[in-house]
Parts: C-alpha cells; structure tokens; sequence
C-alpha cells in the first residue's frame, strides 16, 4: 500500500497531504506541550532548554521515521 | 534485381560496432536502500547522542574540577530523573547509531557471487563492491565514534562499580 503523505527535502520531510499535515500539527503541538511541562518543573531557563531540546529532537525523530515509511515515491 | 543488388551492397557496407569482450561482464550494481534517504534518516538517528555528547562537553568544559567521565555519569544519571526519556537512554544512545550503521550501510554496499570462468576450476569470488558517498560513509564513522564512547563510558562505568 503506498501511503504519499510526505515529500523529502533535503533531511526534512515536508506534508503533501491533509495526513501528513495533521501529523505535523500534533507533532508541533506535542512540543509545545512538553515544553510547558519540562518548564513549570525545572529549576532554571537552561535546565529548561536542555531537556526541551532533547525532547524537540526525539519528536522530531519520530517524526522522520513515519516520514521515511510514508513518503511519495516515484517509481 | 538493381534493388537488390543496392540493398547487398549497403548491408556488406553497414559499420559494425566495436565490441570490447572485457567489458562485458559488467553488471549494474543495485544497493539495497537508497542513499538520499537512509542519509536523511541516518542524519536524525544520530542527532540526539551527538547532542548528548555536546552537552557532556559544554559540562565538563565549565566545570574544571570534573573528568570526563564524571561529566558523562552525571548526565547519564540527570537522564534518569528525566521521566520522558529515563527509559529511553540505552536506545537512543546504542541503538540508534547503529541502526543508522546499518542502514546507511546497506545504502552504500552490493553484494555479490560470482563463479569465475573455466580457466579457475571451480573456485568462486564473493564481491562486495562500496560506492564512495560521501554523507552515507561520514554518518557511519560519527556512528561508529559515538557507540565506541558508549561502550568505553560502560566499561569504564562497570570497572569502577567493581573497584
């Protein structure tokens, strides 16, 4: 079954489809949420962005890998 | 019969081409994945331990009194308080440099059996042939420096629980 919800750029994976847009809303909203709940529980503005990028990058990894296994291909 | 006469003399006249017989045994050589996309892959699965390890460095340059790998364990054990990604550290820090090894690998290698001709009895050649790209081949080697400091980081971890 071929799924054509992304296009490759480069190393970003960019929506092509309505699918592939909602994943990107809810992987930005993800962040957004994990960023306000690692910033009302950390101790400083640098304990904040230290945990936060690491989160960023593993949804952004998440993120690439149902771009890899979803993106249009021409055969 | 002039036709036909003109058609023999054009097919004795026809240019035949020049066949080289060494270079025809060459043979496409297909990767199994493709470059493009397990080097957008590979870039990703490598970011997280490579940002792991720059924030081991930013911490042991701004603590002068600290080792390496003091540096390294202490991270490792703020990770742990980390409830996202507590879990996940073994994974993300082994396991994905080395699916990207794997991948990246696939994408840049062929594989092949070849039994030679009747001049060599029956001796037979197995052919792995690496294409030279350049972001495939830097992916695997910063995959490959990162699971051997992890895997240094353990021993070491391990020797001095012991000692």
């Amino acid at each position: 079954m071929k799924l054509n919800w992304f296009a490759r750029k480069g190393i970003i994976y960019w929506p092509v489809s309505v699918i592939g847009w909602v994943i990107l809303v809810l992987a930005g909203a993800y962040a957004v949420y994990t960023f306000i709940d690692i910033d009302s529980r950390s101790h400083s503005g640098s304990d904040t962005l230290i945990s936060f990028v690491f989160n960023l990058l593993l949804i952004g990894l998440v993120y690439t890998i149902i771009g890899y296994f979803t993106e249009r291909r021409v055969d | 019969m002039k036709d036909k006469d003109e058609f023999l003399k054009q097919m004795e006249n026809l240019q035949v081409p020049d066949i080289n017989p060494h270079d025809h045994p060459q043979l496409v050589k297909m990767a199994i994945m493709n470059a493009g996309r397990s080097a957008a892959l590979g870039v990703w699965l490598i970011m997280v331990p490579c940002y792991f390890l720059f924030c081991v460095f930013m911490y042991y340059y701004f603590h002068a009194n600290i080792s390496w790998f003091e540096a390294m364990f202490r991270l490792v054990v703020s990770l742990d308080n980390n409830k996202y990604i507590d879990f996940l550290a073994p994974i993300i820090l082994i396991v994905l440099p080395i699916i990207a090894i794997i991948i990246n690998a696939l994408a840049i290698t062929h594989v092949g059996y070849q039994r030679l001709g009747p001049d060599h009895g029956k001796v037979s050649e197995f052919i792995i042939t690496v294409k030279i790209k350049p972001l495939n081949i830097l992916l695997i080697l910063i995959s490959l420096v990162i699971i051997g400091l992890f895997i240094g980081f353990a021993m070491t971890e391990s020797i001095s629980i012991k000692n």
